[in-house]
């Protein structure tokens, strides 16, 4: 008979003890892809949040402009570039971008702004901005009226008390802020009605500007309302301008949050005297992966040779973010490390009980004239079929939780929420999506289960048959 | 040495020489040179006395309208774009006025190399040509001013500023000013050039050059008011 029938059989033999094995496997095979999920995907989260979604994976540039991000450094807005998602294949969207700093004030009151003159339309389909236009807005005005309302429990009215000035875009965050419990559908209606804020995303054509909501917050802005802008403009001629504010935006990132001005390009362009000039191309890419990433800034680095730009990849760009992630993965492989330890031992442990279990057996098999070294490749071959069951079933589990929480991140609540927005991201805890990393882990379990049966391995070979024969 | 030519005397008078000693009014264009790129401003300026003074700003197109006016030690400037007026705060007096190598500071404290200083004759040298006094002025314990030593060379006969060093509380070079191009304008011998260097950046520099200039002209001291920033041309 062949090893596989007899090992299916001794398998099959004893359900109990077959199924504790696999599920010890199981469960580190599900573990080790969790945690991994988990760590990648708030790497993921992290570049998406300060590279997919602002500064582009990939950015053309003055060679002069990373070390003085000055106007007098800008590029002129070349047709070129505007037509390279037509010419390279991997590039998904390129939009212009005019980077000033200025001084906005309303009244008395005076901060400093980052202003980001930009092509709405493109910029729609790049950094995704008219998502983030504040919808609903806990004004003063909003905040009474709830509390009035006979209809809305007391519960809900100290948690909308504390909520004053605070904005959200869409009526899921709203909702979200409100309670982790669902609120009921009436009252949300009239939170909804009450809290409602007009506002619009600006156009190509307009003379308005967009401003985000912590900005607008210090200086106590409303739509409808004008903010003066001063700056330095080109060749250190002065820059000013009054411009009226067609929406605010709560952006994802607190520090872009507490800054950022949304201006069309051609009024930006006004504003500093940067005609026809930009501060960079920010693009994005279909596949970001190191290597295309590496090719494609090589491929329009030649494209451009002539035109005295560079074109520099995130990681040359934000090296902060790049030793963020590095450092913050070597400590999550540590932890693994830590957890693959506390795993080996597990499906160790279970392996030495089933071999102690069998001792009688491999005794009278021995007895009966059963080579060790067969046995030793058959209690083998058990032990890779019930890794095998294990990782699959682990990674059947496995996936579907991770694929979920990848589509719906854990959004974290108090403390740990506000420290992560402090530090400038986003409250979320998403997992990676499926990747190589998944493979890894199964890998990792099954290099685990070969250095497990080692021991049984020896055993067989070394075993007295008279001592296993009477062990019971 | 001339004889009795006291040292503050001599900054005094070449202070005098080149504001007018009641009053002036001037057309001047500063051009900024910097590596890559210049351009220049042209604008007319009226003062009074040490303590009034109002610019305004005639070309280029982009900046025309705007005006900055001085009374004592403080400062406003008017942005027709934004039909504002702004006090500048003390954190933008270091700046440089309207991109220039002068800062918001050097146009406010121009009076005070006579009364914040005091001024010793170091020798004789000549610049350009001309036999000068080397005259150091060094800052009176509780002067408000941002320098740590001046040094100047006056011309002998003329009272003419041709070369001022500016420098820092570590005594450390900031800025160089030289006078050029020496000619009569309202009936004073005067230099037409002023050229900025700062020491740190040698290749800018902002170059002034006079147009016109009428001394000791009648004007009122209400012509130096935060109203008439607005409708001044």
């Amino acid at each position: 008979m062949s090893y596989l029938k007899l090992a299916q059989r001794n398998l099959w033999r004893n359900k109990r003890r077959t199924l504790i094995t696999i599920s010890s496997i199981l469960f580190a095979v599900f573990f080790a892809a969790m945690m991994r999920s988990f760590q990648l995907g708030s790497y993921s989260l992290m570049i998406d949040n300060a590279i997919g979604a602002y500064s582009g994976y990939l950015q053309i540039q003055n060679p002069d402009y990373a070390d003085d991000p000055s106007l007098d450094n800008t590029i002129p807005q070349l047709e070129e570039i505007t037509a390279l998602p037509q010419k390279v294949s991997n590039v998904k969207a390129v939009v212009p971008r005019l980077e000033t700093f200025a001084l906005a004030s309303t009244g008395n009151l005076t901060k400093g702004a980052l202003v980001l003159g930009i092509l709405p339309e493109s910029e729609k389909n790049f950094s995704h901005p008219q998502s983030f236009l504040v919808k609903y807005r806990f004004t003063n005005q909003a905040v009474r009226n709830i509390v009035d309302n006979p209809n809305i429990t007391e519960a809900i009215k100290s948690k909308v008390k504390i909520l004053e000035g605070e904005m959200y875009p869409t009526e899921k965050k709203l909702a979200d802020a409100l309670g982790d419990e669902a609120i009921d559908t009436t009252v949300l209606n009239i939170i909804k009605r009450e809290c409602h804020y007009n506002g619009r995303f600006i156009s190509a054509s307009d003379s308005e500007v967009v401003v985000s909501s912590r900005l607008a917050k210090f200086l106590n802005l409303n739509v409808g309302d004008s903010i003066i802008l001063m700056s330095q403009g080109y060749h250190g001629s002065s820059a000013a301008g009054i411009y009226r504010v067609a929406g605010l935006v709560k952006i994802p990132n607190p520090e872009l949050d507490n800054k950022l001005i949304y201006m069309p390009l051609s009024k930006a362009q006004d504003f500093t005297g940067c005609y026809n000039l930009v501060s960079y191309w920010a693009i994005n890419l279909k596949n970001a992966s190191d290597e295309s990433l590496q090719n494609t800034q090589d491929v329009i680095n030649n494209m451009l040779d002539s035109k005295n730009v560079t074109v520099k990849t995130w990681k040359e760009l934000n090296r902060v973010l790049v030793q963020q992630i590095e450092s913050d993965n070597k400590s999550g492989i540590a932890f693994l490390v830590l957890l693959y330890f506390v795993v080996f031992f597990g499906i160790f442990g279970t392996v030495i009980m089933m071999i102690y279990e069998r001792t009688h057996e491999f005794g009278v098999l021995i007895s009966v004239g059963m080579q060790r070294k067969k046995l030793a490749t058959l209690v083998f071959i058990e032990l890779i079929f019930m890794a095998l069951i294990g990782v699959v079933i682990g990674m059947g589990v496995s996936m579907p939780i991770i694929h979920y929480y990848h589509v719906h991140p854990i959004a974290l609540t108090g403390n740990t929420a506000k420290m992560m927005v402090d530090m400038g991201f986003e409250p979320l805890m998403p997992m990676a999506p499926f990747g190589p990393y998944l493979y890894r882990q199964a890998i990792v379990v099954l290099v685990m289960v070969v250095l497990a049966s080692i021991y049984p391995i020896r055993r067989i070979i070394k075993i007295n048959v008279t001592d296993a024969i009477r062990h019971r | 040495m001339a004889i009795g030519q006291d040292a503050t005397d001599i900054v005094k008078r070449a202070d005098e020489k080149m504001r007018g000693e009641k009053s002036s009014y001037s057309e001047m264009t500063m051009q900024i040179v910097r590596p890559a790129w210049q351009r220049s401003v042209s604008f007319k300026s009226w003062s009074k006395g040490t303590e009034l003074s109002l610019v305004y700003i005639s070309s280029p197109a982009r900046e025309k309208g705007q005006s900055f006016l001085k009374i004592n030690r403080e400062m406003w400037s008017w942005n027709p774009q934004m039909n504002r007026t702004i006090k500048l705060p003390t954190s933008m007096l270091s700046q440089g006025w309207m991109g220039s190598d002068y800062t918001n500071d050097d146009l406010l404290n121009q009076r005070s190399v006579v009364t914040d200083y005091t001024h010793k004759i170091l020798g004789e040298e000549t610049v350009e040509n001309s036999s000068c006094y080397k005259i150091l002025l060094t800052p009176k314990p509780d002067a408000p001013v941002v320098w740590g030593k001046i040094v100047m060379w006056i011309t002998k006969e003329t009272y003419l500023m041709l070369k001022v060093e500016y420098y820092d509380e570590d005594l450390m070079l900031v800025k160089t000013e030289i006078g050029r191009e020496l000619k009569t304008m309202d009936g004073r011998l005067m230099p037409t050039v002023y050229e900025l260097l700062p020491a740190d950046e040698p290749n800018n520099k902002t170059i002034v050059t006079m147009n016109l200039i009428k001394f000791n002209i009648p004007i009122n001291d209400n012509f130096f008011s935060i109203q008439n920033m607005t409708r001044v041309r």
